[in-house]
Formats: structure tokens, sequence, C-alpha cells
């Protein structure tokens, strides 16, 4: 009896075990016949999937997967500039008809050929449905509709002229299979949990959530030499812790971890035995906006006062490791060769200066040398690096006698705060920034999605506006002029651009790293070629 | 057999009540979160009007008791609601990870149980030597254990220097057929540890004090006058009673257990609800949150029942109150 007591004890906790039985459910079966010889690289992310549908994508592993199986129209090359890919060529018919004249040699993976009408249905369908977290769609405001002219030629109908559509959706908008996304209702609300059609180089053919995310190779895939990606499979394992990650890497349970590492990480791995650390170049820019809503951030001393105060060098050193560099204070990502412009200065770090703009704007400090200005700096504690360089700007901020109130939170609370305009200083990240022209239209155009300074300057305004429609020639020259004012008038103030580190075990070749966070190594055109030494 | 089943009957009413007040709770305390759904997913393009839409979308433009109306509605139904940013069924996406949870959290407080009521055991009847000591000692520390720090050694130790046992993940992607078992078995190894000295602790500690005092009470004064060995007085008769504080335990930790492993399934990358939960938060998935917290209330709703109905097991006086 009493010894049953005990057993009855342990027997509530061997139910649970119990369930083990249950998971005999989840035990995958082999697939006879699926598994292609060759090489599999696995992948390291620390984001799970949230959604197969490229169209609505949440995490940046959804982008990585789905990136691999729908093509985009157009890719980057090393210096931000949009090259062709799926679009052999793309241009305008006249100023409100622009075009892609896509390849005609794209096969989907069951068969069925890549053509002007599943580019043209993919535009229609993010128009008409509106997918949460579709980038694109905010890029098709002057899109009325597209049509296919032909199998090979998509054509763009816009509803006023605007020279950076076609750029913009080439690069962020995945092609889905008309299809097998046309039999559905809405896009929006499409989950694409199974049965996946892509055009490689791999397609998905399992997925365990929160696990593992297996892609097989997909034949023929013409931009691979001799149309046959180089890796039988990719598979892409979630760690989401990034230590764990690590030492996955390290004990070689995983190949290649494909988010950046944080800045102490890198050197500790570039001394690792068996590992190669490679960079990749940033595309977009950390940055303070101050509110110019909120007195007496209107006032242009006070902005510059702020900017002078910071030591940007310091966090660039201290925060970053040294794996950030200057954008000489402009909106423009160094890698952008054919924005940046070399010729700006970066806001000089001097304490000093920072206390006469505020003297010479009016302001007298007290008797321990503050001067009655007190702003609240906003940041998303989930970003470690900002957290960390916010409170260096706030601690260089009172050497020159302003007070900053640190205000870091989680990021739900700090996307609601950015929304309702909640802060005098807002700390944060643009990840990528890859057509100065849209970018600064977001960005400084009144009521711009991500206008955070608030700015409304009429001589900005039009020369981003005139930006819009002007030839690529006309674009970099305004493009140069807004920089300027930009940095002038303190509109925004670019803190650094940091470059990004990658880690894979170093009997891998063949990797192509292409700017920003999202494309890294992991980009088809990288995965398409990556082998094995040996 | 009567008073057996009120008293069975009483805790049912008690936890049906319970589960409904939770229910109640959760749906209003996330729409008390800051930020709203529509900002945690939407692309910083979309306009407000767009985020209205998407809103809309949701449901969560419509007035919080409609809200709620049609949400206790469709739980009736046994429909948890689609998730916001997967657009699959609630129950689908929890169904995934439910049991890899069950199975590492049942598996730890097994082994816990296993191990340390005979070191509680161990502990009281040595009270106050080197081995009631060590064990007392051992106790405190585990409880003192940070998660992170112990999953990263564990890591580091068995999974990179002895290379015994894996890294992370619930299997090896390749794993397949009769060999997925064993691997599913070395990858719950690590975890399952980690979860074990975090909890040991409490369980050798409780039932070492529960003990102590049992052995002490007037019925094993006598058992021992009656010439009983001290092993039989020890097990037979002071661990029934001793165990009632242990079993309490057992209880409260199941609900802690199911929902608090998120940082044991984070570090060795366990596919577990926990971490389910925590990547809901972030992108504010009412639906799904929801839908877990409803689980986790069930979860400790029937262990809190189980444990009455096994307290009256072990002591009839309860079935009585």
């Amino acid at each position: 009896m009493r010894r049953r007591s005990f057993a009855a004890l342990a027997a509530t906790a061997v139910g649970a075990p119990a369930v083990g039985g249950v998971l005999a459910g989840c035990a995958p079966s082999p697939r006879p016949g699926s598994r292609a010889a060759g090489a599999t690289l696995t992948v390291a992310t620390t984001t799970d999937v949230v959604n197969f549908n490229p169209l609505v994508g949440n995490s940046r592993t959804d982008y990585w997967i789905t990136d691999l199986m729908y093509p985009r129209l157009l890719t980057i090359d090393d210096a931000g500039n949009k090259q062709p890919w799926l679009a052999v060529k793309y241009g305008y018919h006249d100023p409100k008809t622009g075009y892609y004249r896509i390849r005609d040699d794209v096969r989907w993976s069951d068969g069925k050929p890549v053509t002007a009408a599943d580019v043209a249905f993919t535009i229609n369908a993010i128009k008409r449905d509106k997918p949460a977290g579709n980038t694109t769609f905010g890029q098709l405001t002057n899109v009325a509709r597209a049509s296919a002219a032909s199998a090979t030629e998509v054509l763009l109908h816009l509803s006023k002229p605007d020279q950076t559509v076609l750029r913009e959706v080439g690069f962020w908008m995945n092609v889905v299979p008309a299809h097998v996304f046309g039999k559905v209702s809405n896009v929006a609300t499409f989950a694409n949990t199974g049965d996946w059609v892509g055009c490689g180089p791999y397609t998905l053919v399992s997925a365990a959530k929160g696990q593992a995310y297996t892609l097989e190779r997909t034949e023929p895939y013409p931009w691979a030499p001799g149309g046959k990606p180089s890796l039988a499979r990719v598979v892409f394992r979630v760690y989401p812790d990034i230590n764990t990650e690590i030492l996955a890497l390290r004990s070689g349970e995983v190949d290649l971890i494909a988010n950046t590492l944080p800045p102490a990480q890198v050197d500790v791995l570039r001394h690792t035995t068996g590992i190669t650390v490679r960079k990749v170049p940033g595309l977009g820019y950390a940055h303070l906006a101050y509110n110019m809503k909120h007195k007496p951030l209107d006032k242009l001393a006070v902005r510059q006062a702020l900017a002078h105060a910071v030591d940007y060098a310091a966090i660039r050193r201290v925060v970053l490791q040294g794996q950030a560099v200057s954008t000489h204070s402009s909106p423009i990502a160094p890698v952008l060769t054919a924005y940046a412009d070399p010729s700006m200065a970066e806001y000089r770090h001097d304490p000093a200066h920072a206390r006469r703009l505020l003297r010479q704007a009016g302001y007298r400090p007290d008797a321990h040398g503050r001067f009655p200005l007190s702003l609240r700096m906003i940041y998303s504690l989930q970003d470690a690096v900002t957290a960390q360089w916010a409170s260096m700007v706030a601690s260089d901020a009172a050497k020159a006698g302003i007070t900053i109130t640190l205000q870091g939170m989680d990021r739900n609370t700090y996307l609601a705060k950015t929304d309702a305009g909640d802060y005098d200083i807002y700390a944060g990240n643009f990840a990528i920034m890859d057509d100065p022209v849209t970018n600064m239209a977001l960005t400084y155009l009144p009521g711009g999605a991500i206008n955070y300074s608030k700015v409304d300057d009429p001589a900005l305004s039009k020369l981003i506006t005139d930006a819009q429609v002007a030839t690529p020639d006309e674009q970099r020259e305004l493009v140069a002029k807004a920089a300027h004012l930009v940095r002038d008038n303190v509109y925004d103030n670019v803190v650094y651009m940091q470059n990004f580190y990658v880690a894979h075990r170093t009997e891998w070749t063949g990797f192509v790293a292409k700017p920003s966070e999202l494309l890294t190594v992991v980009d088809p055109a990288s995965l398409a070629r990556v082998r094995t030494r040996s | 057999m009567t008073t057996a089943l009120r008293f069975a009957g009483r805790r049912v009413a008690r936890g049906l009540l319970t589960l409904w007040f939770a229910v109640t709770a959760t749906f209003l305390l996330l729409r008390l979160l800051p930020g709203n759904p529509a900002l945690a997913v939407a692309n910083p393009n979309m306009t407000k009007h767009d985020q209205a839409l998407l809103l809309h979308q949701y449901g969560l433009d419509q007035p919080l008791i409609v809200q709620y109306g049609k949400y206790l509605w469709q739980l009736l139904h046994g429909n948890l609601g689609i998730s916001f940013t997967q657009q699959v069924p609630v129950s689908s996406v929890l169904l995934a990870r439910l049991p890899w949870t069950l199975l590492l959290t049942g598996s730890a407080l097994l082994v816990t149980i296993a191990i340390g009521v005979p070191l509680g055991v161990l502990a009281a009847t040595r009270r106050g030597t080197v081995v009631d000591r060590l064990v007392q000692l051992g106790g405190v520390v585990g409880q003192s254990l940070f998660v992170p720090s112990v999953g990263i050694f564990l890591l580091f130790f068995f999974g990179l220097w002895l290379r015994w046992l894996p890294i992370g993940g619930a299997y090896s992607p390749d794993a397949a057929g009769a060999g997925w078992y064993g691997n599913v078995l070395a990858h719950l190894v690590l975890p399952c540890l980690s979860l074990m000295l975090l909890q040991i602790g409490s369980y050798v500690l409780t039932l070492r004090a529960s003990l102590i005092d049992a052995l002490g009470e007037d019925y094993c004064e006598l058992a021992r006058a009656k010439g009983l060995p001290n092993r039989a007085v020890v097990w037979k008769h002071a661990l029934r009673n001793a165990l009632l504080p242990t079993t309490t335990l057992v209880g409260l930790q199941l609900g802690f257990l199911v929902g608090g492993a998120v940082l044991t399934e984070t570090i060795f990358a366990y596919p577990g609800i926990g971490r389910g939960i925590y990547e809901a938060v972030t992108q504010l998935d009412y639906p799904v949150l929801q839908g877990a917290f409803v689980l986790l209330a069930a979860t400790v709703v029937v262990a809190s029942m189980l444990t009455d109905l096994l307290y009256g097991v072990l002591d009839p006086r309860v079935r009585t109150r």
C-alpha cells in the first residue's frame, strides 16, 4: 500500500513522458527517391520560420528560405547596384509604363515555365491582398496594375511617373507561381505549408517547426554552372541562442552561421581553428533621429550641439569593435559608391563646441555646467548593440551639459512609441537602405513612413520628389544635394554603418557575400555555388 | 464512495472555474500589452490606413466585448483560432510543439523525483552528518543555478569537448527509422539534465525537512519501540506522510515546467511550447498566445486536480474536508 502511494506519485511524472509515444507521429519517414546525391550544407540561424509565403514573410529565416525558392527580378552587386537576375532587361516605354523582360529558360520545380504572367500575377496579388509585412506593397504605390505583354515581357502601368519603382520592386519582390498561388482567394492568408513549387536553386521538401528545414536541389537552374546547383541539400537549423549556435559550428554540427555574429564574437572565431569568418558589407545604418515636432529640437543649434556631443569614433571602436565605418554623417551607405559623396565630413566630436552652440542659441548653464535641456531617448532592449551605444550617447551629451534620459524598452513598446512619435530622440537602425531616392522619400518627406525626425523642409522635399522622376544621372546629383541638406541641418544623425560578419567551417568554399544582413552568403547566387574544398 | 465522488466533483468544478478565469484574464491582459499586432508584423512602408485594414483582418477593430464573446464561443467549439503570423490553426501550432515539451519536462520531472526522493531520504536519515550537509549544499546550489550558464556549460563539456552528445535540437535532420528514437534520446539528455539540476534542490530539501518532522512523530517512535528496523520505519511509515508536501511541489512545478522551460528550450534549441510562446509574444500573435495560455492553464488545473486526488489517496482525511 505504501509502495503504491509512491508509485502513484511517480506515475504522475511518468504520465507525461508517456507522451513520448505520441512522438512516434513526429518521426520523419524517409522519402524514397528524394535523396539527391551530393553534399549537404547545414546552415544555422537564430530565428525560426514564421511563414513560408514569401509575400507575407516575417522573419529573416523566412526570407532566406523562400528566397532560395522564389526568384527575384533583380539582384544587387557589391557596390549596391541592381543587376539582372530573372529580368534580363528593364526600363520605361513611356513615363507611365515600365517593363521587365525576363529569361525564357527558367522552370518551376513542377516543370512549368516561369513566365511574365507569374510576375504580373505576383504584383497584382500584392496590390489586391495587401499582405502584412510585404515590403513591395509600399513600393507599388504608383503602380496601378501589371500585365503580361508576352511570355517574357511584363508591363507595369503607373498611375504617375516613378523612376524608382522598377529597381525597388525588382529587387525586393519574390515572384511566385501563378498556377499555385492563384488557386487561393487571398494570398495574404495563404500559409504555403507544403507541396512547395519553387524554381531553385533549392526547394523545400520538409519542415520541422522550431528545428530544421530541408531544401533539395532544383534542376535545371540556369544561374548555376552547368545548370546544376552545387549542393544536393541545404538544411536550415534553428538555434535561438547565439552561444549554442557558435558551439554547434565549432563542433561541426552545422557548417555555416547565416545570421551576423555579435561584434565580440568575431575576433574569437577568427582565431578558432577550422572556422573562417567572412565580411558582409552593410547597406543600412544606425542613427539618432531628433523629433523636430518637440521643442527645443526644432532649433538647428540644439540638434547641432547634440550631434557634436557624440563621440562616434569611440562608439565604433568600443561597441562595434572596429567593425563599423563612418558614413561621414551622410544617410547614404558608403557601399553605394554611385551616390556616396566622400567630401562630406562627419560631425566632429567636440563637447566644447556643443556648449558654444547652446550658449549662442541663448541657453545658460547652471553652476554644474548643465544646460536646461532634458531629452528622452528611446531604443529597443532587444537590440543589444544599440542599447550599448545609447548609453554612450547619453554620457557624451552629459559632458556637453545636456541631460538625456534613456528609455530602453521591449520591441513592441518601442514600435508603438515610434509610431506615435512619443520620443525626443529615437535611437535605432535602418537595416537596408538600398535605393537612396526611395529611402529618402520614406525618411525625409512629410508623412514618410519612417520620417522619425518629422522633417518638413520644402527644399529637401523638392529635391527628393524631383529625383523620383529624374533619370539615373540626374538622381545622383539630386541625392547628393539632399544628403548635404540632411547633414547640415541634422535632419538625421547617422552614427555608423556596420559591416557584418558570418562564419563557416573552413572546409567549405565558394560563398559569395552580398551586401546587407538580409542577403549575406545565403543568397541564391551564393548557395548555388558553395562546395567542399575536397 | 459518495464522499470520494463529492470530493472529486468539487475539485473538477473548481478547476473549470479556474480555467474560465485564466482564459478571461489572458484575453484581457494580452490586449493591455503595449503596441499592436499590426505594428509588430507590418512593414514600415505600410500606411496607417493599411495598418487599420490589417487590424480589421485580425478582428481587432471590434469592441472588446465582441472580441471576447467571439473568442469564448469559438473556444467552446474547440477552435483556438488562426495564428496572425503563420496563418495556420493555433491548434496545429501548439500540437507541433507540445509533445516535445511534454517529453522534456516529463522526463526531467521523472528523473528529478527518481533521484531527489532517495537523496532527500538519505539526507534526513543521516541528519547532521557530512552526507546531509553535502546534500543540503547541493540542493541550495542547484536552486541558485542560472539556466543559461548551466546549459552552455553542459553543451560545452558534453557536446563540444567530449563530443558525447549533440549540441541542439530534438533530433538530427538526417535521423530516420528506428535510429530516430535513439537520436531523440541523445538530444534529450542535456536539456533534461539541465532541468533536473535546477529542480532537484527543492525536492531534496522539501522531502528532507518533512521526513525529519515525520521521523520525530509518535507513530514512528512507536514503530521503533515495537522493534521495527529503522529502514522499515523510514520507508514504510514516515515517507508516506513526508511525501505530501513533495506531491504538492510536483503539482505546482508541472505548470512551471510546461510554461517555464522557455530558457532551457532556447539554450538547447529544443522546439517546445515555451519557445513558441516567446516567439508569439515578440510578434504579438494573440491567438497563439491565448491558445498557449489556455493549454498551460488547463495543464495546471489538471495537475492541481490530480494532486488533490492523490492527496486524497495518500491522506484519506483530506477527502472529508
